[in-house]
């Protein structure tokens, strides 16, 4: 049952602070804004198109660190915040399944909240996108709803895909000037995934890209030619994926062909799923695929962030796109033409056979999920996740949350396999943050961060830090040449999401989302 | 000052988790087994040379991949469609099926569809059968030669009766990989005028290590002014991970799985 949407404004003085504020916001995000590299505020779930998380502030830098000091603590009466709050105009927008708020970026207060109770996998979601004065929100049950980010009062409201059939939604969607970029989550039924754009005035579907190819198109031919494979094939867009304006290439990790861990009526290659897409984001139309892992059966979805940066490889200056992905290897590309440029695993990985010669790691067969269980490293909860990673151009290291984990991986399917058709349980699992060195695939250094899965995601700054969280909920403030710990402060609660950094009246500010709660850190009034 | 912030974070948090948003569960429909035993046999009779025995398809597409099914509720779509078949697609119509009839076999089909929905399940009772496919013997060779198991267990010691205590996916589990206070890591921490603590490894992070003590009191050090040693019984495990092969674990499981 769909209850009817509500938003509800928090007191009197609040109005009044939220009118005053709302004269400020007029204008909103143009998307024009956004082809700039990352400046004082957070505008996209990424902070730029780029991917990178590294911000050029440096008010707090490696020599006051020390000092950091709480600027206020919100509560957001709910679930873990595994959204990146955007910050635009001196106002913070983020998300739960189910909630929007809008908040004061200065003080914490916040200024609306926006409520739909729905159905459907509440498992997170990543926050909202924002073009002029409209806020873009995906729901559980996959449902797509444009807000006003004035007063949270809703615009339009469309269904992306039927929840009743499986899909569900996780992702924050992404503006590229007059698009909405939107996908779909979802992996217990067997359902095809897509990416689509829509029009910002009204929700219109201006293209729909399929993630796997239609029957008889390029690609198809890695898929079973009887059947219904194709058509029930998985392939989800949980995740936000980046965009290079000069290149106008969309930029997308593809999730797991389904069934998830049963690939025996699916044999082939399964594409485009489990893969890194280039798209146009005015068509929809592929560019290049590079599938990081063919024929997956582990969960092993390729959604990591596909980050781009350019620079210099081999003495050759070149676009270049760097994927850490789930199954355990770290992926280098010229983002350009999606050839491929280096494959090396991150953390130790025993799945695939060798790496064939368009740099695809080549399953094992051995190592699919059996009756009587198959020892693998990593488990499907994988090498890494969700947790955004970052680049940092100083040091031209690529910073990643990995864990080392191993997982016994059962296959429980009798008859036709269906859903998942089997599962894995994890035996072990430990995390470190690692920097890779993207020219030779080495880490250049690690930091242990404990027993357990890691789950909080990556920032880089130009004030020569790296802020992240260990398993002990601590947040910590590391030298990103070094890895080596310069301030620390326990947080008290999980850190799901990743901090974020924006600047106000001269003044940088660091966000770090910590269970249902957002801290604001800052250096101490002079 | 640290400590005061601490609190106050871990006091807000705290308040947060008292409101939490209650997720609304997948919807799992629970049909009436005897229902869905009836279903099934009608379902054999009238749909399975079409759509295969189980629903998952044959001449006729897989319902549990049919957004019919899966957008029923009750029979609303299932019943018409059964009734009137679909001429179009060259289904026949089931006129002279009765409203119970109907009703079983939309209990079997919502069922067979629940199953695929939770397929993603290893329960604890996962059957015997399945992981019975290893040679005791062989397993018995590797427990007492290149798994070096006997280094530290012995089958009439500490793993007496042991297929006994867990049921069969966990011996696996715990074979592998054990868990439980038996298996802690111990550490002896020393101090800077040389006293020393010994105990269980309760919390241990980059900063600070807690120990419970041998004494039963518990004590937390700060890691950067005491000596740290430590004692982890399952490294050899973790080591033994890199090495085994899928073969190993099974004959080693079915020689674990005779020690009742």
């Amino acid at each position: 049952m769909i209850k009817y949407p509500r938003a509800c404004v928090c007191g009197s003085v609040l109005m009044l602070f939220a009118a005053i504020l709302c004269l400020a916001a007029d204008g909103g995000l143009d998307p024009q804004v956004l082809l700039k590299p990352l400046g004082k505020d957070w505008p996209t779930y990424n902070g730029d198109y780029s991917g990178k998380r590294y911000s050029s502030l440096a008010q707090i830098n490696q020599t006051n660190v020390r000092k950091l000091t709480l600027r206020w603590i919100l509560q957001a009466q709910s679930v873990g915040i595994k959204s990146a709050p955007l910050m635009v105009d001196g106002r913070l927008y983020f998300t739960t399944p189910d909630n929007v708020w809008a908040a004061d970026a200065r003080t914490g207060e916040i200024i609306w909240h926006y409520y739909r109770e729905s159905q459907g996998d509440h498992i997170g979601n990543r926050g909202v996108g924002m073009y002029h004065d409209w806020l873009y929100f995906e729901t559980p049950d996959c449902h797509l709803i444009c807000l006003n980010a004035k007063d949270g009062k809703v615009r339009w409201n469309i269904e992306l895909a039927d929840p009743k059939l499986g899909y569900f939604s996780t992702m924050a969607p992404l503006i590229i000037r007059d698009h909405v970029i939107v996908g779909v989550s979802g992996d217990v039924t067997d359902i095809p995934g897509f990416l689509e754009s829509v029009r910002p005035e009204d929700g219109k579907v201006e293209w729909r890209w399929n993630t796997e190819p239609g029957v008889g198109e390029p690609g198809s031919e890695t898929w079973p030619r009887s059947g219904d494979a194709i058509l029930h094939g998985g392939g989800m867009t949980w995740m936000t994926g980046t965009y290079d304006p000069g290149l106008n290439q969309l930029y997308w990790g593809i999730g797991n062909p389904n069934p998830v861990l049963n690939g025996k009526i699916r044999p082939g290659e399964n594409l485009y799923t489990c893969s890194i897409v280039s798209l146009n984001p005015d068509t929809g139309k592929l560019n290049w695929h590079f599938q990081v892992s063919p024929h997956d059966t582990h969960d092993w979805d390729a959604t990591q962030t596909p980050v781009i940066f350019d620079d210099e490889y081999q003495g050759v200056h070149r676009k270049l796109l760097a994927q850490a992905s789930r199954n355990g290897y770290f992926f280098v590309l010229d983002r350009t033409t999606g050839e491929h440029i280096l494959t090396k695993p991150f953390i130790y990985t025993d799945w695939a056979k060798g790496i064939d010669s368009r740099g695809e790691p080549v399953p094992n067969p051995e190592k699919e999920p059996t009756p009587d269980g198959t020892l693998v490293s990593p488990g499907s909860d994988g090498a890494t996740n969700w947790m955004a990673p970052s680049f940092d151009p100083e040091t031209k290291l690529f910073y990643v949350s990995a864990r080392r984990l191993w997982s016994i991986f059962y296959m429980t399917a009798e008859g036709k396999p269906e859903g998942w058709a089997g599962r894995d349980r994890n035996l072990w699992a430990n995390s470190v943050v690692e920097a890779i060195d993207y020219q030779t695939g080495d880490i250049r250094w690690k930091h242990e961060i404990g027993d357990g899965e890691g789950s909080a995601g990556m920032l880089t700054t130009a004030g020569k830090l790296l802020f992240t969280a260990d398993n002990s909920d601590n947040l910590l403030a590391l030298d990103p040449a070094t890895g080596e710990t310069l301030w620390h402060v326990n947080l008290g609660g999980k850190m799901l999401g990743a901090p974020t950094t924006y600047e106000l009246d001269g003044k940088q500010y660091l966000l770090t989302p910590t269970s249902n709660v957002i801290l604001a850190w800052g250096l101490p009034e002079e | 000052m640290r400590l005061i912030f601490g609190l106050l974070v871990m006091a807000v948090w705290a308040a947060g988790q008292g409101h939490q948003a209650t997720p609304l569960p997948r919807q799992q429909p629970t049909e009436d087994p005897a229902a869905v035993e009836r279903g099934q046999a009608l379902f054999k009779s009238s749909c399975g040379f079409c759509h295969g025995d189980d629903a998952t398809g044959a001449r006729a597409p897989d319902l549990l991949r049919s957004p019919v099914v899966l957008r029923d509720d009750g029979g609303n779509l299932l019943g018409p469609t059964i009734r009137n078949g679909r001429p179009d697609k060259g289904m026949p119509s089931f006129t002279t099926m009765k409203d119970d009839q109907i009703a079983a076999i939309v209990a079997f089909l919502h069922h067979q569809a629940n199953l695929a929905l939770h397929s993603n399940r290893v329960a604890r009772d996962y059957p015997l059968a399945r992981l019975l496919t290893g040679n005791a013997q062989a397993g018995k060779a590797y427990f007492d030669g290149a798994g070096g198991c006997s280094g530290c267990h012995s089958v009439t010691g500490d793993l007496a009766h042991i297929a006994k205590k867990y049921s069969p996916i966990e011996l696996q589990q715990h074979m592998v990989y054990p868990s439980g206070n038996d298996v802690s890591k111990t550490a002896t921490v020393t101090l800077k005028d040389g006293t020393e603590y010994r105990g269980k490894v309760v919390h241990q992070d980059e900063f600070n290590i807690g120990l419970m003590c041998d004494d039963g009191w518990y004590r937390s050090f700060r890691a950067d002014e005491v000596k740290i040693s430590e004692k982890d019984p399952l490294e050899a495990h973790r080591e033994l991970m890199r090495k085994y092969t899928d073969a190993d674990i099974h004959n080693l499981f079915a020689y674990l799985e005779s020690l009742k």
